[in-house]
């Protein structure tokens, strides 16, 4: 087991507002991990931290490198399609992705894609939730790297959609590489999870392994989660 | 396939693997998905299908082959010693359920042959309970 992201002494503050204080963190690799926390804990802006698009004081090693150029080499993160315009098609985005990311796999992206069900001349604006976030993970998922973020990939859609979503991940994600997936529901896919994170009060609570949750407390993962916001005050 | 999310689901899976042996589901020397596809199958972590593969190697119930995947074992006997473990792990339990009741052992024998008799009955026709 080695550590493929390491966070030390991490703070965000935005607007004079902390965000994120003493964050401490150690991923090793070919990990699922569960990022949970309320909305509005500092999730998205956590993942925003580690890929370098927001900055903290605090030091983020992905395998090795520190600067936010270098770890954007190691770490695939789509931010929502935010910078897309809603007129582009998916084979126009796609075809984006193979242009800026030299590990971009498109032999990969059609397997996901077909296997997603995703049709390529469809515009931005037209797709339905549960297929936008398909897409978001066909292109998550295509880049070749160490760590995989994904932001609620399962807010919001459709059952069937989030079995498609869990069995592609179970499928394409690479061996030794970690995902670290952001819910604030936790049921849904606490059987693919190897650890969680929880964010509460500006920090990371709690980091464990989900089977060790299950052995040590008998209790199921949704159940220890909140858990830990009735007995909020356990912990001042 | 549904776990309880209560128990590690390493467990569970070894549960499933362990009932489909002694079914014959899955026969002596029969070879199992590999681990990636078990995954898909179960809709579970790659890590935990290999980490409830591995206690079953250990246990010797599977074996692994370099380079070919895993397999149930061929020796029959310790089919059958899995099929008496997983019996003996039923019944202690439904065991202590009833002495949990006050029940005597003849009670227990008493009752366990009554429900045997009228299932058997039932199931002549349609059982639903």
């Amino acid at each position: 087991m080695t550590a493929m992201l390491t966070i030390k002494n991490l703070k965000y503050s935005r607007n004079q507002r902390k965000i994120l204080h003493d964050v401490q963190l150690t991923l090793d690799s070919g990990k699922i991990v569960g990022l949970l926390g309320e909305n509005g804990a500092g999730k998205t802006t956590l993942m925003r931290l580690i890929t370098g698009n927001a900055k903290g004081n605090g030091t983020i090693t992905i395998n090795g490198v520190h600067t936010p150029v270098q770890r954007k080499a190691h770490v695939s993160f789509t931010d929502h399609l935010n910078g897309f315009s809603t007129g582009q098609k998916i084979n126009q985005i796609k075809h984006f992705y193979e242009l800026v990311y030299p590990d971009f796999d498109g032999q990969r992206y059609q397997e996901l894609a077909t296997f997603l069900g995703l049709d390529g001349q469809q515009k931005l604006a037209a797709l339905s939730k549960g297929t936008r976030e398909k897409l978001i993970i066909a292109l998550t998922l295509s880049r070749q790297v160490d760590l995989y973020l994904l932001d609620e990939p399962f807010s919001g859609i459709d059952s069937m959609s989030r079995k498609k979503i869990i069995n592609s991940i179970i499928k394409w994600l690479p061996e030794t590489a970690t995902l670290v997936v952001s819910d604030h529901y936790v049921a849904e896919i606490a059987p693919i999870l190897d650890e969680i994170v929880v964010i509460k009060d500006q920090t990371v609570l709690v980091h464990r392994a989900t089977d060790d949750i299950r052995d040590a407390t008998n209790m199921d993962i949704e159940t220890y989660y909140e858990h830990l916001y009735e007995g909020g005050t356990d912990h001042d | 396939m549904q776990f309880d999310d209560k128990v590690p689901i390493y467990l569970q899976i070894k549960r499933v693997i362990y009932q489909e042996m002694v079914t014959g589901q899955l026969k002596a020397g029969e070879q199992l998905p590999a681990v990636r596809q078990l995954a898909l199958n179960l809709t579970v972590n790659v890590n935990t299908v290999q980490r409830a593969l591995s206690e079953m190697i250990t246990e010797g119930v599977l074996t692994s082959k370099r380079g070919k995947g895993n397999f149930v074992t061929e020796d029959q006997q310790r089919i059958g010693a899995l099929k008496t473990q997983l019996v003996r792990a039923q019944l202690s339990s439904f065991y202590q359920a009833l002495r949990a009741l006050n029940l005597s052992d003849e009670e227990i024998i008493t009752s366990v042959q009554h429900y045997v008799q009228r299932r058997g009955s039932q199931d002549d026709g349609h059982v639903n309970d």
